[in-house]
């Protein structure tokens, strides 16, 4: 019952693209709270949205980004991140790109992702940047209570991992284009 | 939402700033992993005014700052209503040490990458984070220092010009290091002293020592390669033992040698050795060819620019003997008034594939002390109780002191039967037992010129009918005072 709920009327006050909803997510968050302790399963799109709002208020220690890849994707599917190099690392200095994709079982099934900046990492196809599931123990574990950012944080500690922060990379710039 | 109140004094502040900018402000955080401000910006700024005041606050360059929002880099070109940035959001921000090109170009790097399959990266090394801006930001603060790879022997960093009449630690590395890089033999001495082998068997101390010279760290902004290099613990420790043993060092080079000269027949090999001569090599060539430019006194081995000529020139020099004693078939002749010829043989002088210091063989004179250079900064040094103090407080110098105590056999060479009273005097012997001690233990013989040393066998070979003794001279040296071989020598080169 929950999850068929069009998100409009949910917020009766504004009835537009998600990214004018910040104003009214503080309210959202409140109630996810609330479901959430009582172990009620939370909509795909709430979760979704109160990501959003993470991610653009920067929740988090600043080292991962992510967002909207278009702002008006309604389905808030199609995501985009961002992961800093971790410092001492030979990915230090670097911006890693990647793209996301919720499916329509998020979260209770973990998300598809992709770099798209070319990297050296265990468990990174070389020729196409997707993230293998079993590798990533975010993802080959996946909790519904997990998030977007869970799984970029734990990307990024992969590379502070001693079998993967010396490994040669690409030079900087390039990009996958399959 | 995002009206500008009134009651916020950043926003107060800035409203005068971003008075060009029409539109209301609004109060965006700029986040980095270590800091975090507030910044107030009009809502239809774009990115670069945004970048403007980020630079003004964080106290970097512009084209330094990337930033990030929902997991999108910003470009200069877009505005910030693009993205949705909007009152009270935060925004990533990078600073990136490298004045290389940020993400999407193609950074220099890539050009610089050798033909070997090592991939590129911006490493920095970790020892000093902080000071890599200092390389990458002013790429000449070497032009207020004298280059000195040894800099990292307790660098002081006070400096007053060239010459002899400032009493100046850095000074007296510097020269000591023109000897030592002047003077294979020397080198070998040094290698050999156990205190010197003491220091040099601590990696970490090596690599720290390497680490914090601005012209490594030049070097290794420009070439990763290196880094990656000093960042092996394994590949450290193997310099360090071919360091250590002159005769292996010396065998690995020509190894090195014949090996590119066997690249250089595959086709397209030469192509790419040049690429990785101009790549790497120069930079660390420029680096370690900046002391000979500032030396003035380079003329006084009358040996000059030997280090700068690729090996192209005629070489009329022999080639080394491969089969010889190992350790004495490098040392070459030295450039005696009668040599006319200022290039040197594989191995010498010019920096070659192996040799990337162009460790300069031909002899100011052999030994520490025959330099009239040497012998006027030890005048100095005696007359300066000052400089001996600052030598004395160097941290290199305490651990050296440490393995002096702890080694006997150095202590007595130190320790002075005849104590002197008159305190200068006793720096003066003090700083003779040191500098003797440096050289080696091997006895007098540094003080002895090759003439000297191979006397009886100058006089053999005269005595056979070989009147031109210079050729005598210069054989004898080659081959170490071997007789037979250097009569080979000498016939072998006669007909020419």
């Amino acid at each position: 019952m929950w999850i068929n709920l069009p998100r409009a009327s949910a917020f009766p006050c504004c009835n537009q693209p998600p990214t004018m909803l910040t104003c009214a997510l503080p309210l959202l968050s409140d109630k996810m709270a609330v479901a959430a302790g009582s172990g009620v399963k939370v909509p795909r799109n709430f979760r979704l949205l109160e990501e959003l709002e993470e991610g653009q208020k920067g929740v988090g220690d600043g080292t991962v980004s992510w967002g909207l890849e278009d702002d008006e994707d309604m389905t808030l599917t199609r995501w985009r991140g961002m992961i800093i190099g971790p410092p001492r690392t030979i990915y230090e200095n670097r911006m890693y790109s990647l793209k996301v994709e919720c499916g329509p079982r998020y979260p209770e099934a973990p998300p598809f992702v992709r770099f798209v900046t070319k990297i050296n990492l265990n468990g990174v196809h070389n020729s196409n940047g997707v993230v293998d599931t079993r590798a990533v123990s975010a993802l080959a574990k996946w909790q519904n209570s997990y998030s977007i950012r869970v799984v970029l944080q734990e990307l990024r500690r992969l590379m502070m991992c001693k079998e993967n922060m010396k490994l040669p990379q690409p030079p900087e710039g390039q990009i996958y284009t399959n | 939402m995002a009206e500008n109140s009134g009651t916020d004094p950043t926003v107060d502040s800035n409203v005068v700033e971003n008075a060009a900018s029409d539109g209301t402000m609004i109060v965006v955080t700029v986040k980095t992993p270590k800091d975090k401000e507030e910044i107030a910006i009009s809502e239809d700024s774009s990115v670069a005014q945004f970048k403007e005041e980020i630079s003004k606050r964080f106290n970097a360059k512009q084209d330094q700052l990337v930033l990030i929002f929902a997991g999108k880099i910003l470009k200069d070109g877009d505005t910030l209503n693009q993205h949705g940035i909007k009152d009270g959001l935060t925004v990533h921000l990078v600073i990136k040490t490298a004045p290389k090109t940020t993400v999407g170009g193609t950074s220099q790097s890539s050009a610089s990458s050798s033909g070997t399959p090592q991939a590129n990266s911006s490493i920095n090394p970790s020892a000093v984070p902080n000071a890599s801006t200092t390389p990458g930001t002013g790429p000449t603060p070497a032009s207020t220092q004298p280059p000195n790879l040894l800099s990292g022997f307790g660098d002081l960093s006070s400096l007053s010009g060239m010459g002899m009449g400032s009493a100046n630690f850095m000074e007296m590395q510097q020269q000591m290091q023109r000897q030592l890089m002047s003077n294979p033999e020397m080198l070998s001495q040094i290698m050999d002293n156990p205190l010197v082998q003491n220091m040099m068997s601590n990696p970490d101390l090596m690599r720290q020592m390497i680490v914090t010279n601005p012209q490594m760290q030049q070097l290794m902004e420009r070439n990763p390669e290196i880094s990656h290099m000093l960042n092996n613990p394994e590949l450290m420790r193997q310099t360090m033992e071919l360091a250590r043993n002159p005769a292996m060092m010396q065998e690995m080079m020509r190894n090195q040698d014949r090996a590119l000269s066997n690249l250089e027949s595959i086709p397209g090999g030469y192509n790419a050795l040049r690429r990785m001569y101009t790549d790497i090599q120069e930079p660390m060539f420029s680096a370690a060819r900046e002391q000979f430019g500032n030396n003035p006194f380079s003329a006084l081995g009358g040996n000059l620019d030997s280090g700068v000529q690729p090996s192209r020139t005629e070489n009329r020099e022999p080639l080394p003997n491969p089969w010889g004693p190992p350790g004495t078939s490098p040392s070459e002749s030295r450039g005696t008034g009668a040599s006319t010829t200022t290039t040197s043989s594989a191995g010498g002088t010019a920096p070659s594939a192996s040799n990337p210091l162009g460790i300069n063989a031909s002899g100011l004179g052999n030994g520490v002390f025959g330099s009239p250079g040497m012998q006027s900064l030890m005048q100095q040094i005696s007359e300066n109780p000052q400089l001996m103090q600052n030598m004395l407080s160097a941290p290199y110098m305490r651990s050296m002191m440490q393995s002096l105590a702890q080694n006997p056999e150095l202590a007595s060479q130190g320790s002075n039967p005849t104590a002197a009273t008159n305190p200068s005097q006793q720096q003066q012997q003090l700083m003779q037992q040191m500098l003797q001690m440096f050289a080696g233990g091997g006895g007098g013989s540094l003080t002895l010129t090759p003439e000297v040393r191979f006397q009886q066998q100058l006089d053999q070979l005269s005595a056979m009918g070989f009147i031109n003794r210079e050729a005598n001279l210069q054989a004898l040296i080659a081959t170490g005072g071997d007789i037979n071989a250097a009569i080979e020598r000498l016939l072998g080169s006669q007909p020419s």
